[in-house]
C-alpha cells in the first residue's frame, strides 16, 4: 500500500509466529549442547587417563536410549531408569577401584565424604580412578535430559544437565567458557522451549539473545578487567612467577608461558649436604599441567622411604616468608618441629603444610638419599613393583599423545641397552637441543610435544615435562617433581634460598633403588640467568632480596662460575656420588652442557634485548587482542545489535534514510504512495503530523491555511489519492511525485541544503 | 473519464441505460444546484445532500421545524428535474391505501381497476410521516425498500427512479409517532436543514413578496439523464482502502454506542460517497467523500445510551479517531 504499511509489512513477517518446528530444533540443541558442555569436561579427564572412547560411546547410546524411549515409558520410569544407570555406573566404579560395592553400601559415609570433598573443589582428576569415575557420573544426566527434552520437558530437561554441570563447576573442572555454555545453553532451551509452546515469533527471540549476550558479557568481562589480584599460594609467588607458576596450587602444577625470577629470600637451609630442595610431586600429566592424583593423608610420624637402606641427610629449614610448603631434599622421610604438626604426605611420600608457615618458622627434616651408581641403576632392571606400574599414573600419557611424540622418543633412545641408560640419553638430548629461556609463549596443546617438536627454548617446566612423557613413551615410570634448587651457599652447609631458584626435575623410578632424580634443563644457562636477575635486583635495592646473612656474599657468578658448574653439573641433587664418579656419562652432557651454553648466550642476549624493552614499553602489550577478547566483543556486539533491533532504533534509522532517498522504482502506484508517505513525514517534521481522522486532502489544506506550504505537495497528494483509490497512475506521474518529493527533502536535508 | 467499454456494456444487458461521462454529472448537478439556488436561498449542503441521494438511489429524511423551507427544497429539486412528484401529506388518520391506491370498482367495465395512490411517482415528498400511525408508515416503508407496493395482493412496481423526501416534524412529540428503527434505517440520510442566517432570510424575503419564484421554475434536466447519472455514479469506483475506511468507521459505531450502524449503513455510506465523488468530477471515491457523507448518513442510525450523547457525536468521534489509510 504505502511505505508504512510496507514496512509494516516486514515487521510482520518478524512478528509472525514462526512455527513450533525452529524452536523445538533450537530447544533440542541447546539441551544438547548443555549435556556435550559437561560431556566435553568429562572428556577432558579421560583425555588424560583414557577412556575418551568408552565415554563418548556410553553417552551416544544413552541418547539413542532416550530418543527410542521418550515415546514409551513414562517421565517416572524414566527418572528410575536413569537413577538405576547411575547407580551401576557408580557400582562399577567402586567395584574396579577395589573397594567393593559391599563396603560402599556399609561406608556410606565415606562416599558422602568423597561426594563433598569433589562438590568442594576437588579437581576430578586427582582421583585414582578418574576415567571409570566419569563413565559411572555421565550417563545418568544425559540419558535423562534427552529423554525430557525430546519429551518437550525443556525446563525439566535442564535440571539433571545442569545439576551434572554444577556439580563439575563445584569440582573446578569446568571452565568459565564451558560453563558459561552450559548456561546459556540451559536457558536457551527454557527460553526456546516456552517459544515453542506460546508460539513465539522472531522478535520474541532476539531478546533471548540480548539476555544471551548480557549474559556472557557480563560474566567474561569481570575476568578481564584488571585488577583482580591472582591469589598466590605463597607470597611473592604470583602468577607471574616461575616459581608461581611451579606451584600455584598445591594439587596441580601449571605451566605458562613467558615467567619472572622473584629475588626474594624463600627460607634458608642448613643442610649436610648440597640438594634440590624438593616441595611437590606430580603424576599425572593433562597436556597444558601437572596434577598430583591420589589424597593426602595426615603425617603419622614417618613417611615411608626408598627400598633399600638409603643414606640419610638431617637439614634443617627456617622458612624467611611465608611458605606453603615443606621444602626438603628428596624423600623426606622424618619430620619434626612446630610447622610439620598436622602436616599431610600425598601419595607419593610428599609431605605438605597444613597451615602456611610464617617466617621464623623452623623445622627439621630427615631425607633419605637415594644415590645409586649408574652401574647399580643399570643391573636394576625393568621388574617395576605394582603399586608403580598398576596402581598409579607413572606410566601415563594424555589420550592425544602423538605417535610422533612416541616414535621419538625411541628414537632418542635407540642405543640405550637398559632404562638407566635411556633417561640418561632423554636427559642429555634434552640438555643439548634446547636452549634456556624463561622468554616463552604458552604453547596451546600438550607441551610435551610442543617443546619437543616446536619450541628452541625453554624453562625447567618444558624440560622437566618433555622428558616425564618421553620416559612413560618408553614404558619407564617418571614423575615431575618440583621445588627450588640448593640455592646460594653462605656458609658451610647453609643455604639461602630464593623465589628465583625454584625449579622444576624430574624423577625415574628403578626396581630396588626408588625414585631417582634426573636434571634435563642445562645448568649453566639457568644459572647464569638466574644469577642476572638476582644482581639486578640487588642492584635496584629490591626488598628481601638478602638476609643478613647473605648481603656481603657475592652470588656465584664468574669468578665462582667453574665451582657452581661442577656443583650444578650432576643429574640431580649434589650428590657427588653420582655425579663426580659419573663414568663416561658423565663428560658427555659437559659438552652437551657447553653446546647448550653457547646457544643459551644467544638466547640470552635475545631475552635481555627483549627485557630491554620491557622496561620502556612493549608494543605487544597494547595491540594485543586475545580470541576471548575479540569473542566477547563479538558477542556484545551481537547483543547490541538485537538490543538496537529491540528498541527500534534500525528502523528508525532505515525510516529516516528513506525519507531522503526514495529507493528502488517499481510499481509507479506503489512508488506514488511512498512518495506521498515521505512528504508526510517531512510535513510532520516541519509542521505538524497528519491527524488519524485525516484525509491526505484535510491534511494539506488545514496546512496551507495555517502555513505557506509548497503548492506542489498538492500534485503529490493527488498522485497519491489517484493510485490509492482510483485507478492507479503512470509511470510519469509517479516519478513527478517522486522528483517532487526529492526535491522538498533535499531543501530540508540538514547538511546538504548548503552545498 | 469512464468510458464503458464493449465489455462492460455488454455485462450490463441491453436493459441498463447508457452512463454519462463524470464530467456531465458535474455539470448537471450544478445546474440543478444552481436551479434550485433560485427559490432556495442557502442550504447548499443540503442541497447537494438531497442531490447526491438522488443519484446514490437514496430516501431522505428532512428533520426540522415547519416553515424552514423543507417541502420547498424537495419541490424545487423534483422541478429541475422534470420528472413527476407527489407530496403525501401524512396526519394520524392516513391510512395505507391513501398513500398505495386502491383498487376502484368501475361501473362500466363492471371491473376493479388500480386506481394508484400518491406514491406512484419519481419524487414522493411524504410530509411530517411521523403523524401517520406505524401501519401506514410501513406502507411507505415496502415501497422505500422494493421499489414496488402490494395492494389486495397484488404488487406493481413503483417508477424509476423513485425517491421519497420525508420531513420529520421535530416540535410536537406528544401528537407523533415515532419512526421505526427499521423504517429510520432505510432512510440514506437524514438532514436538518436549521434557520436561515440573517441576510439569506432577509433575501428569502425578498424573493417570497409577489410571485413564488417555484412557480417559475423550469427543469434543466430530463428524467432520462437523471437515470443514466444514477447508472454513472453506480459506476464510481470505491478501492479497498475506501471500503476499508468504511468498515472501520462501523466498527467505531457499534464499539462506542448501543446500536452501531448496519450493514446497509455501510453501503448507504458508500453509495452517497459515489455521488459525492461524481457530484466533484471524480471517477473515484477518496476519503474525503466518506467524511462528508458520514455524518448526514450514519448519525440517525445510532441510539446511544446516555443522553449527553447522540449518534452525531458518536460519528463525529469515528471521524475524528478513525484511521484514514
Amino acid at each position: 500500500m504505502s511505505t508504512d504499511s510496507r514496512g509494516r509489512t516486514v515487521d510482520v513477517d518478524l512478528e509472525r509466529s514462526v512455527g513450533a518446528g525452529p524452536f523445538r530444533l533450537l530447544a533440542l540443541a541447546c539441551v544438547a549442547a548443555l549435556i556435550g558442555s559437561y560431556v566435553w569436561v568429562l572428556r577432558e579427564v579421560t583425555q588424560v587417563v583414557g577412556g575418551t572412547g568408552s565415554l563418548l560411546l556410553l553417552v551416544g547410546s544413552m541418547l539413542v536410549a532416550a530418543t527410542v524411549l521418550a515415546r514409551a515409558i513414562r517421565p517416572r520410569t524414566a527418572t528410575a531408569a536413569a537413577i538405576v544407570v547411575v547407580v551401576v555406573g557408580f557400582a562399577y566404579y567402586l567395584e574396579a577401584t577395589g573397594v567393593g560395592v559391599d563396603a560402599a553400601l556399609a561406608a556410606t559415609g565415606t562416599i558422602l565424604d568423597d561426594t563433598a570433598a569433589l562438590a568442594t573443589g576437588l579437581p576430578l582428576l586427582r582421583m585414582v580412578e578418574a576415567g571409570l569415575w566419569t563413565l559411572g557420573f555421565a550417563p545418568g544426566p544425559a540419558f535423562l535430559s534427552w529423554y525430557l527434552a525430546v519429551r518437550g520437558r525443556y525446563a525439566l530437561a535442564v535440571v539433571p544437565g545442569g545439576f551434572a554441570l554444577l556439580f563439575l563447576v563445584l569440582t573446578g573442572d569446568a571452565g568459565t567458557t564451558i560453563t558459561l555454555v552450559g548456561t546459556a545453553c540451559g536457558i536457551g532451551a527454557v527460553g526456546f522451549g516456552e517459544l515453542e509452546r506460546r508460539g513465539g515469533s522472531v522478535a520474541q527471540a532476539d531478546l533471548l539473545a540480548v539476555v544471551f549476550a548480557a549474559i556472557i558479557v557480563l560474566s567474561l568481562s569481570v575476568t578481564i578487567l584488571p585488577g583482580e589480584d591472582g591469589g598466590a599460594t605463597f607470597s611473592g609467588g604470583g602468577d607471574g612467577t616461575l616459581e608461581g607458576t611451579i606451584d600455584t596450587a598445591d594439587e596441580q602444577s601449571g605451566i605458562s608461558g613467558q615467567v619472572d625470577l622473584s629475588p626474594e629470600v624463600r627460607f634458608t637451609v642448613e643442610s649436610e649436604e648440597r640438594s634440590y630442595w624438593r616441595t611437590g610431586v606430580y603424576d599425572r600429566f593433562a597436556g597444558d599441567e601437572w596434577i598430583r592424583s591420589g589424597p593426602l593423608e595426615e603425617y603419622d610420624g614417618s613417611i615411608d622411604g626408598p627400598p633399600g637402606d638409603p643414606e640419610t641427610v638431617n637439614q634443617h629449614v627456617t622458612a624467611q616468608t611465608e611458605l606453603g610448603v615443606l621444602p626438603g631434599a628428596a624423600q623426606q622421610v622424618g619430620l619434626e618441629g612446630p610447622p610439620v604438626r598436622h602436616a599431610e604426605v600425598s601419595a607419593h611420600g610428599q609431605p605438605q603444610p597444613a597451615d602456611t608457615l610464617v617466617e621464623g618458622d623452623e623445622y627439621a627434616v630427615e631425607s633419605a638419599i637415594v644415590d645409586p651408581d649408574p652401574d647399580e641403576l643399570r643391573a636394576a632392571g625393568a621388574d617395576y613393583p605394582d603399586h608403580v606400574i598398576d596402581d598409579s599414573d607413572y606410566l601415563q600419557l594424555p589420550e592425544d599423545t602423538s605417535s610422533e611424540f612416541e616414535e621419538y622418543s625411541a628414537e632418542v633412545t635407540a642405543d640405550a641397552e637398559t632404562n638407566y641408560d635411556a633417561a640418561v640419553a632423554i636427559e642429555q638430548y634434552l640438555r643439548s637441543s634446547k636452549g634456556y629461556s624463561l622468554e616463552v609463549d604458552q604453547p596451546s596443546g600438550n607441551v610435551a610435544e610442543e617443546f619437543l617438536f616446536e619450541m628452541d627454548e625453554g624453562y625447567c617446566v618444558y624440560f622437566a615435562t618433555s622428558m616425564v612423557q618421553m620416559l612413560r613413551a618408553e614404558e619407564i615410570p617418571a614423575r615431575y617433581a618440583t621445588g627450588y634448587t640448593s640455592g646460594q651457599e653462605i656458609d658451610d652447609g647453609e643455604y639461602v634460598v630464593r623465589g628465583l631458584d625454584a625449579h622444576a626435575w624430574v624423577e625415574v623410578y628403578f626396581p630396588d633403588h626408588g625414585w631417582v632424580a634426573f636434571e634435563p634443563t642445562p645448568g649453566d644457562a639457568r644459572e647464569d640467568e638466574h644469577n642476572d636477575r638476582l644482581e639486578e635486583a640487588r642492584e635496584d635495592g629490591h626488598d628481601g632480596v638478602d638476609i643478613e646473612e647473605s648481603e656481603d656474599v657475592p652470588i656465584s657468578d664468574d669468578e665462582d662460575d667453574d665451582e657452581s658448574e661442577g656443583n650444578e653439573e650432576p643429574n640431580e641433587s649434589d650428590d657427588d656420588g653420582q655425579a663426580d664418579d659419573d663414568d663416561p656419562n658423565d663428560t658427555e652432557p659437559d659438552d652437551a652442557d657447553d653446546g647448550a651454553n653457547v646457544d643459551d648466550g644467544n638466547g640470552d642476549d635475545g631475552a635481555s634485548a627483549d627485557a630491554g624493552s620491557d622496561d620502556g614499553f612493549d608494543p605487544r602489550e597494547v595491540v594485543t587482542i586475545t580470541r576471548e577478547q575479540l569473542a566477547i566483543g563479538l558477542l556484545a556486539l551481537v547483543g547490541l545489535a538485537a538490543g538496537v533491533r529491540r528498541t527500534g532504533a534500525t528502523r528508525r534509522v532505515r525510516r529516516e534514510f528513506r525519507l531522503y532517498w526514495h529507493g528502488r522504482r517499481g510499481d509507479p502506484d506503489e512508488d506514488a504512495q511512498r512518495a506521498y508517505r515521505r512528504l508526510e513525514r517531512l510535513l510532520a517534521r516541519e509542521y505538524r503530523p497528519r491527524r488519524r481522522g485525516e484525509s491526505s486532502r484535510q491534511y494539506l489544506s488545514a496546512l496551507s491555511a495555517a502555513e505557506s506550504v509548497d503548492p506542489r505537495t498538492e500534485r503529490v497528494a493527488r498522485c497519491y489519492e489517484r493510485a490509492t483509490y482510483g485507478g492507479g497512475v503512470d509511470r510519469e506521474a509517479a516519478d513527478e511525485a517522486i522528483e517532487i518529493v526529492d526535491e522538498l527533502a533535499r531543501e530540508r536535508l540538514p547538511l546538504l541544503d548548503r552545498f | 473519464m469512464t468510458e464503458p467499454t464493449p465489455q462492460s456494456a455488454a455485462d450490463r444487458g441491453p436493459s441498463r441505460p447508457e452512463p454519462l461521462p463524470v464530467s456531465t454529472i458535474e455539470e448537471l448537478c450544478a445546474d440543478v444546484e444552481a436551479n434550485v439556488s433560485r427559490v432556495i436561498v442557502g442550504h447548499e449542503d443540503a442541497i447537494e445532500h438531497v442531490i447526491t441521494a438522488l443519484l446514490g438511489r437514496g430516501h431522505v429524511l428532512l428533520d426540522d421545524v415547519p416553515g424552514v423551507g423543507k417541502t420547498m427544497l424537495a419541490r424545487s429539486i423534483a422541478r429541475s428535474v422534470d420528472c413527476t412528484f407527489r407530496r403525501i401529506q401524512f396526519t394520524p388518520d392516513l391510512l395505507p391505501a391513501d398513500v398505495t391506491g386502491v383498487n376502484v370498482f368501475n361501473q362500466k367495465s363492471r371491473e376493479f381497476e388500480f386506481n394508484p395512490g400518491p406514491i406512484f411517482a419519481n419524487v414522493v415528498l411524504g410530509d411530517e410521516i411521523n403523524r401517520a400511525p406505524p401501519k401506514t408508515q410501513s406502507a411507505l416503508l415496502e415501497a422505500m425498500a422494493e421499489e414496488q407496493v402490494t395492494v389486495d395482493g397484488e404488487t406493481r412496481a413503483l417508477p424509476d427512479p423513485f425517491t421519497v423526501i420525508a420531513t420529520q416534524n421535530a416540535v410536537e412529540p406528544n401528537q407523533t409517532y415515532e419512526l421505526p428503527f427499521a423504517e429510520i434505517d432505510r432512510f440514506m440520510k437524514k438532514l436538518s436543514l436549521g434557520y436561515p442566517d440573517p441576510e439569506e432570510e432577509t433575501e428569502l424575503l425578498g424573493r417570497a413578496v409577489g410571485h413564488h419564484p417555484i412557480d417559475s421554475l423550469g427543469p434543466v434536466t430530463d428524467l432520462e439523464t437523471l437515470v443514466r447519472a444514477r447508472e454513472t455514479v453506480a459506476e464510481i469506483r470505491v478501492e479497498e482502502p475506501v471500503r476499508a475506511y468504511a468498515t472501520r468507521l462501523a466498527g467505531y459505531t457499534r464499539e462506542h454506542a448501543r446500536i452501531g450502524v448496519s450493514p446497509r449503513a455501510t453501503i448507504s455510506l458508500l453509495r452517497a460517497a459515489q455521488a459525492r465523488a461524481a457530484l466533484a468530477g471524480r471517477e473515484y471515491v477518496v476519503p474525503d467523500d466518506v467524511q462528508t457523507e458520514a455524518p448526514v448518513v450514519l448519525s440517525h442510525r445510532i441510539r446511544t445510551e446516555s443522553r449527553d450523547r447522540d449518534g452525531d457525536s458518536v460519528v463525529a468521534d469515528a471521524l475524528e479517531y478513525t484511521t484514514v489509510e
